[in-house]
């Protein structure tokens, strides 16, 4: 039930005889953030996006209930979502020889979402092969951003010279002062919901109004506290109090909506890149919206070595063009950019464009996720029902191990995503035992007294974990597809068991009774925060680009999305590609206007 | 599927002004007059909303999986499954039900008076974590279909659980008002 709907501009041609300033390869965070600051910077910017432009809001139908639907929000009985079970007994590509008419990745599974189905690809049309690898991919307007978690956090110096602190891997070529303003102008141009905790490992945002944690979290928060360890309510890349400069997106009204089905917000209160990003940068003027164009190539100027312009293909009628540009901008998410930089070959750049470093496709990370506590607070049994899910998010547990003192067998760290009380659906009917009245009244009584959290644990880049071009395989389109070469190692395996023992001795500090303390890794991608494969760094032998997220071979291209990481931290990655984006695009600007790339 | 969603919401309606009452013959009644079953015979259909209400029964705090339209909505979902799997099982399933009804009561087991009909079920249930025979595996999966079919129906949500979200809230609800620290 969208509260307003504000038309947008009609979207005007390509022109494919003009030069523009800059072409913006993808549309979700990174794309719609250089798009955005290009596009008020003045330069004249064309944003190529492979998928649709989707009428997000009748396909999401925040509220509409179980019971209006015919199949209570699942997808048809035609459409398959991968399970968990597949990604680890099988190999991709995960559709193939599936006899479903369609196949989606397991991110449609959570309630059974037809809500969603539109958003993420057919993994039929995209296939990829190599080592098992749960990627979801959202090609359509705003992408991942129209479905993402919404949890915004801060890297901090712990992250940014994390090899300095414990002598593994690189340290980026920008510190904490150097993004901290530009985290700042992301928190007041998007909005963002958290409470201040002044902790030098998880710096504080520019907060809007926070959400309120509930009672069974309070306690968890108390007694953690004890610990030295901190509970802080859902930190939200969410509007609480609306922005006044942004005619597209209302406040938060509490729905609820947003931990159900794959998520989304059809009023905007959560960011997404269209509504946040890509249409005011339309009302600028200043940007063409070019859908349905999936890059296939970074074209070269044979004479000069530099980027001219991107190929791309229509993808209803398969038609290719090709359009020029003075700077190329790539934000097609970290996998994509690496694919479309090594499909750019050439004379010049034999291995890829931007890839003399023989780095792209390589230092490949995430967060591994799996290890989770449930667990059941006894003096809220049977208390008289309250409303516990009108908020963007629960609570997260900021990192504690690795700061001040060392672990034994394991670096780096995690933090905890959790939440607890009463949702639309009562979880523990089905794990429940028995049958008929008695039955109801447990589940009834016990329905809000439940309190879980899963953690999210920093992968260690390595250079052996790679994706590179199938020799073979093909998308839909016939552009050649990525190999995955990337497993967890051991680092991850014991940050997980220690993960699943702080989990469970912090629900018991706080008298939860444990339920269940999941120590199984969910498959490798679960966390949809893939990272690296295009890193920054001082040394053009070792990294792709420099500090600017500009490559260190081609002076005008730049990569301004999670590919350009050098390592992945355990803070979830939005709000830092956001804020990287945000500065690489002004330097650009004012590289321009300095006439460098004329 | 817009017959589909027409189906269910009928089903809804229905169930909201309590038209369908609890005894089998009832139910047989109005699974005729009610539109055209998809998957189930009409016999089947009979076991299996014994069953849904069984094994969550109407009592004094809501109506049970009867009102909630249960059986009705896992016929719609049997009949467009992709695979003939799930219908197999069903079938099947309902089949076992039936076989050990007459072995141990001599009769069908919608003609099994109610006790014992809770009697039946309950040695199904005691092997509910860790299934032993066929009739236990089709106790499980007659109980997960129950349990979503009713847990996301107008009754389930509202009348049993009593859910109070998916409305617009000038606030943010909690218990920690401490705010910005």
């Amino acid at each position: 039930m969208p509260l307003l709907r504000v038309q947008t501009q009609a979207p005007r041609e390509v022109d494919l005889l003009t030069t523009y300033d800059a072409v913006v390869v993808g549309s979700g965070a990174a794309g719609g953030m250089a798009a955005h600051v290009l596009t008020s910077r003045g330069l004249k910017v064309l944003l190529l996006e492979a998928g649709r432009k989707l009428d997000i809001d009748s396909e999401l139908k925040s509220m509409e209930w179980p019971y209006d639907h015919p199949r209570r929000g699942s997808i048809p009985p035609t459409h398959h979502a991968l399970s968990a079970k597949e990604y680890t007994i099988r190999q991709p590509p995960y559709a193939a020889d599936s006899p479903y008419e369609k196949v989606y990745s397991y991110v449609q599974g959570w309630g059974g979402s037809d809500y969603s189905k539109n958003i993420v690809v057919d993994e039929k049309e995209h296939p990829y092969s190599g080592t098992s690898y749960a990627w979801v991919r959202a090609r359509c307007l705003g992408g991942k951003t129209n479905i993402w978690g919404r949890l915004a956090l801060r890297l901090s110096d712990y992250d940014f010279k994390a090899k300095t602190h414990d002598g593994y891997g690189e340290d980026w070529p920008i510190a904490y002062a150097d993004i901290a303003p530009y985290y700042d102008r992301v928190d007041r141009y998007l909005g963002i919901s958290g409470v201040r905790e002044n902790l030098p490992h998880l710096p504080d945002s520019i907060y809007q109004r926070p959400t309120r944690l509930n009672a069974a979290e309070v306690k968890l928060r108390d007694a953690i506290g004890r610990m030295g360890r901190v509970l802080t309510p859902y930190r939200a890349g969410v509007t609480t109090d609306g922005l006044k400069h942004n005619k597209y997106r209302t406040r938060c009204f509490g729905r609820g909506a947003c931990s159900r089905r794959a998520g989304g917000c059809d009023i905007h209160a959560a960011f997404d890149s269209p509504t946040g990003l890509i249409y005011p940068a339309m009302d600028t003027g200043n940007l063409t919206l070019r859908t349905n164009a999936t890059a296939h190539a970074v074209t070269v100027d044979p004479v000069t070595g530099r980027a001219r312009g991107v190929a791309f293909i229509d993808t209803e009628t398969r038609k290719t063009y090709e359009v020029n540009a003075k700077v190329i901008v790539l934000a097609a998410s970290t996998l994509e950019s690496a694919r479309l930089m090594l499909l750019s070959k050439s004379a010049a750049h034999p291995a890829g464009i931007g890839n003399s470093s023989g780095h792209v496709g390589h230092n490949f990370c995430e967060h591994v996720m799996g290890p989770s506590v449930y667990g059941l607070v006894k003096d809220l049994v049977a208390k008289p029902r309250t409303l516990d899910d009108g908020r963007p998010g629960g609570f997260y547990v900021a990192r504690f191990r690795n700061l001040d003192t060392r672990q034994p067998d394991f670096i780096r760290g995690y933090g905890f995503e959790g939440g607890s009380g009463t949702g639309m659906f009562p979880d523990n009917a089905y794990s429940t035992a028995g049958f008929g009245s008695s039955f109801k009244k447990q589940v009834r009584d016990r329905a809000g007294a439940f309190i879980s959290m899963g953690g999210f644990g920093e992968v260690l880049a390595r250079y052996e974990h790679s994706v590179g071009i199938d020799p073979e395989l093909k998308d839909r389109w016939g552009i050649p597809v990525l190999r995955f070469d990337y497993r967890f190692t051991d680092n991850e395996k014991k940050m997980c068991a220690d993960m699943t023992a702080t989990g469970r001795e912090m629900f018991e500090a706080a008298g939860i009774e444990v339920l269940s303390a999941d120590s199984d890794m969910l498959a490798e991608g679960w966390s949809i925060h893939e990272l690296g494969t295009a890193r920054m760094g001082a040394d053009p032998k070792t990294s792709v680009l420099n500090g600017f997220q500009q490559s260190h071979d081609v002076k005008n291209l730049f990569v301004v999305d999670g590919s350009s990481h050098v390592s992945a931290s355990c803070q979830n990655p939005t709000w830092t590609i956001m804020a990287l984006a945000w500065r690489s695009c002004d330097y650009l600007a004012d590289q321009m206007r300095q006439g460098a790339f004329s | 599927m817009s017959d589909a969603s027409d189906l269910t919401r009928r089903d809804a309606l229905k169930a909201a002004v309590g038209t369908v009452v609890a005894s089998q013959v009832t139910a047989l009644r109005a699974a005729a007059a009610a539109p055209a079953l998809r998957f189930f015979t009409a016999e089947e259909f009979a076991l299996a909303d014994v069953l849904c209400e069984l094994l969550i029964p109407a009592d004094e705090h809501s109506p049970g999986a009867r009102a909630a339209g249960a059986a009705r909505y896992i016929d719609g979902r049997l009949a467009e499954a992709f695979t003939d799997e799930p219908r197999t099982t069903w079938r099947t399933g309902l089949e076992l039900l039936d076989a050990l009804a007459r072995r141990e009561q001599g009769r069908r087991f919608v003609d099994v008076a109610a006790p014992q009909q809770i009697v039946l079920l309950e040695r199904l249930a005691a092997n509910e974590q860790k299934p032993v025979s066929a009739e236990d595996r089709f106790f499980v999966e007659l109980k997960r279909r129950t349990v979503h079919a009713y847990y996301t129906s107008r009754v389930g949500i509202h009348d049993e659980l009593e859910y109070k979200g998916n409305v617009m809230l000038e606030e943010f609800v909690g218990t920690d008002v401490s705010g910005d620290r």
